[in-house]
């Protein structure tokens, strides 16, 4: 080795960048050149005498905090398309008499402002013993959320003298971050705006409306719970499809305050830890709870006329991502006993289809729906059934665990190549 | 266990939804992170905004990671270009900025505190040469104190720095030798002798991971 070359190799060598064999060929020109030997020593006294600045300082202790409170929600959102994970935040509901509010954002979805839709968080309470008022103020905060102008709607629809103060726990600099997430998953899934009320408004473009029309045989054929909750089925599901993919924003909003007493008065007189779905065709309009369940009936109606097809779906498990997309509605609607029930129906679904993966997230998202409704127990023999039948997916049961506020995550390490979707 | 996981597998299953694995990351990363930006900045309310900044970057630049590069290099190529963005603001406050070498004129304000509360086992010689050492670097053209703070205390590679900053490899050692060279006189001109520090180099944080 050259003397240039190797003092070009100097620095790598005091900071062991070199492989051995180079490192041998540095070392043994440095036994016979003085100058490389007093470079050498005068790069190792500046390096011992800096040596200080390798020593860690450490943050404040509140560093963390919004940098995880981003972290999870990219995480769910990168999952689901929702916001995850259920954050406290500051509020205040009078006629609950609660000061805090636990927001959870896999409620119903916001729009900030008519002109700039806006990320989803949202709502649920999950004020001890009061699932009923819960639900209903998950709809009337969300609502707060997003316009003055909605939750005055909302409140007067019931004649309920609501005073709700939310202060959203999220930094701007956490909001933006959600916002370009949310934009980019709005891009790969083609999801369609979404209304002030968290009801879908219909896409101004028809083909979504036809794409969403001609998955409606299928449907029927399979005769999931969405369908059954479509109500009758057949050529009337079809047009009562094409009707709500059709139905302007003001629907929509229209739609939001029955649901929202629905969910009051509803679960108040209806409160089964694992509700089967809504069947809205076959019992007759009679009191708020029925007329509510009408209104989930109808927003799921709609969520099915856009449910986007999942791309690469095997024909085994046509119906899954409708199912899917019918939970989803139905827990930004703040129905979570129903959503909960979706959601355990598309595992199964899932589950012939041999999709494991997904299966194993729907029966997450029912752990998190009925932690959400309060259904703890059922929500831990769900948990337990996720673990159960499929112990590889462990972010899976990760996130089911957070729901139920217990971190013991199982010790299996999830595949780093394990496609989720 | 999960701090046996490399970075970049911590990051993938993050990808897939797990936050816990982020949580690792943010751990393994903060302090090592925040250090390197109160050395670039010498302001621990400034590094701290900038380090968190760079952690929501990840964040948001998560589901679009592939891995290349390793998840380290990413972390402080945020960080490093957070603080010339930083610095550019800061060209009309201060004589000190990351594009333009050596400025005329007023030395450098130091606004760090040496940290709060000295760690008794970094050791005295240690921490009376830390401020004189935060303050040599300040010093220096911000071109060869991120170099120097990059492989001194993050610990990357002289390659990798080349790649992060964009000149060649030859350059930045070249500014290393240099921002060696001149912080051994500045700490000589402030009475620090190299018998002061006891400690043997150690490598910086990262070598041998990934």
């Amino acid at each position: 080795m050259t003397h240039a070359e190797s003092h070009d190799l100097l620095l790598d060598l005091a900071y062991g960048e070199l492989d051995a064999v180079r490192a041998a060929e540095v070392e043994q020109h440095l036994s016979s050149c003085p100058e490389c030997r007093k470079e050498k020593a005068a790069l190792e006294d500046a390096r011992r005498m800096a040596a200080p600045i390798r020593e860690l300082e450490q943050p404040s202790p509140g560093f963390d905090e919004r940098i995880l409170r981003a972290a999870r929600a990219q995480a769910q959102l990168e999952h689901d398309g929702n916001v995850g994970q259920v954050i406290e935040v500051t509020g205040s509901v009078r006629p609950l008499g609660v000061d805090v509010a636990r927001i959870d954002a896999h409620g119903p979805v916001k729009a900030r402002s008519a002109e700039r839709p806006r990320p989803r968080w949202i709502v649920r309470t999950a004020v001890a013993g009061s699932v009923a008022a819960a639900a209903a103020l998950a709809l009337v905060v969300g609502n707060t959320l997003e316009t003055r102008r909605n939750a005055e709607k909302v409140a007067a629809a019931h004649s309920s003298d609501f005073e709700i103060r939310v202060q959203p726990a999220v930094p701007p600099v956490v909001d933006s971050a959600l916002r370009d997430a949310e934009a980019k998953q709005r891009q790969k899934d083609e999801i369609e705006p979404r209304g002030l009320g968290g009801v879908p408004v219909a896409a101004p473009g028809q083909e979504k409306t036809h794409d969403a029309v001609a998955q409606m045989p299928s449907l029927r054929k399979r005769g999931g719970p969405g369908a059954r909750m479509q109500g009758s089925g057949g050529d009337a599901a079809e047009s009562q499809a094409k009707a709500a993919a059709n139905a302007k924003k003001e629907r929509a909003v229209d739609t939001v305050a029955p649901a929202a007493s629905g969910a009051l008065e509803g679960k108040l007189s209806e409160p089964p830890p694992s509700a089967s779905p809504p069947r809205a065709a076959e019992s007759p309009p009679a009191g708020p709870a029925v007329a509510a369940r009408q209104d989930v009936a109808r927003s799921l109606a709609v969520a099915k006329a856009q449910a986007p097809m999942a791309p690469g779906v095997a024909e085994a498990s046509l119906g899954a991502p409708t199912v899917e997309a019918n939970a989803q509605q139905a827990r930004h609607a703040g129905n979570y006993l129903a959503a909960a029930s979706l959601y355990r129906e598309a595992a199964a679904m899932r589950q012939r289809g041999n999709d494991s993966s997904t299966a194993a997230w729907n029966l997450a998202h029912a752990v998190e729906c009925l932690s959400a409704a309060g259904q703890f127990d059922e929500a831990r023999k769900v948990r337990d059934e996720l673990v159960r039948s499929y112990p590889s997916e462990t972010t899976a049961i990760s996130a089911a665990a957070r729901a139920l506020r217990q971190v013991d995550v199982p010790a299996a390490r999830p595949a780093a190549s394990d496609p989720q979707r | 266990m999960a701090q046996e996981r490399t970075d970049e597998e911590l990051l993938a299953a993050y990808q897939q939804g797990d936050p816990e694995a982020f949580e690792s990351l943010l751990r393994r990363y903060r302090a090592p992170l925040f250090t390197f930006l109160l050395r670039m900045l010498g302001d621990r309310e400034k590094a701290e905004d900038l380090a968190q900044e760079t952690f929501l970057r990840i964040v948001k630049g998560a589901s679009d990671w592939e891995h290349r590069a390793r998840f380290q290099t990413w972390l402080f190529t945020i960080a490093r270009n957070l603080c010339v963005d930083q610095s550019r603001r800061d060209r009309f406050r201060r004589a000190d900025s990351l594009d333009a070498e050596g400025r005329d004129g007023e030395p450098p304000m130091v606004e760090s505190v040496p940290g709060t509360g000295i760690d008794p086992e970094r050791g005295a010689a240690s921490a009376r040469i830390r401020p004189l050492l935060q303050e040599a670097l300040l010093s220096l053209p911000a071109e060869q104190r991120e170099v120097f703070i990059l492989r001194e205390q993050a610990g990357v590679p002289f390659r990798e720095i080349a790649e992060m900053i964009g000149v060649n490899e030859n350059t930045v050692k070249s500014r290393m030798r240099y921002a060696l060279e001149a912080l051994r006189k500045a700490l000589a001109a402030a009475g620090v002798t190299e018998e002061a520090v006891t400690e043997e180099p150690v490598p910086g944080i990262g070598l041998g991971r990934a």
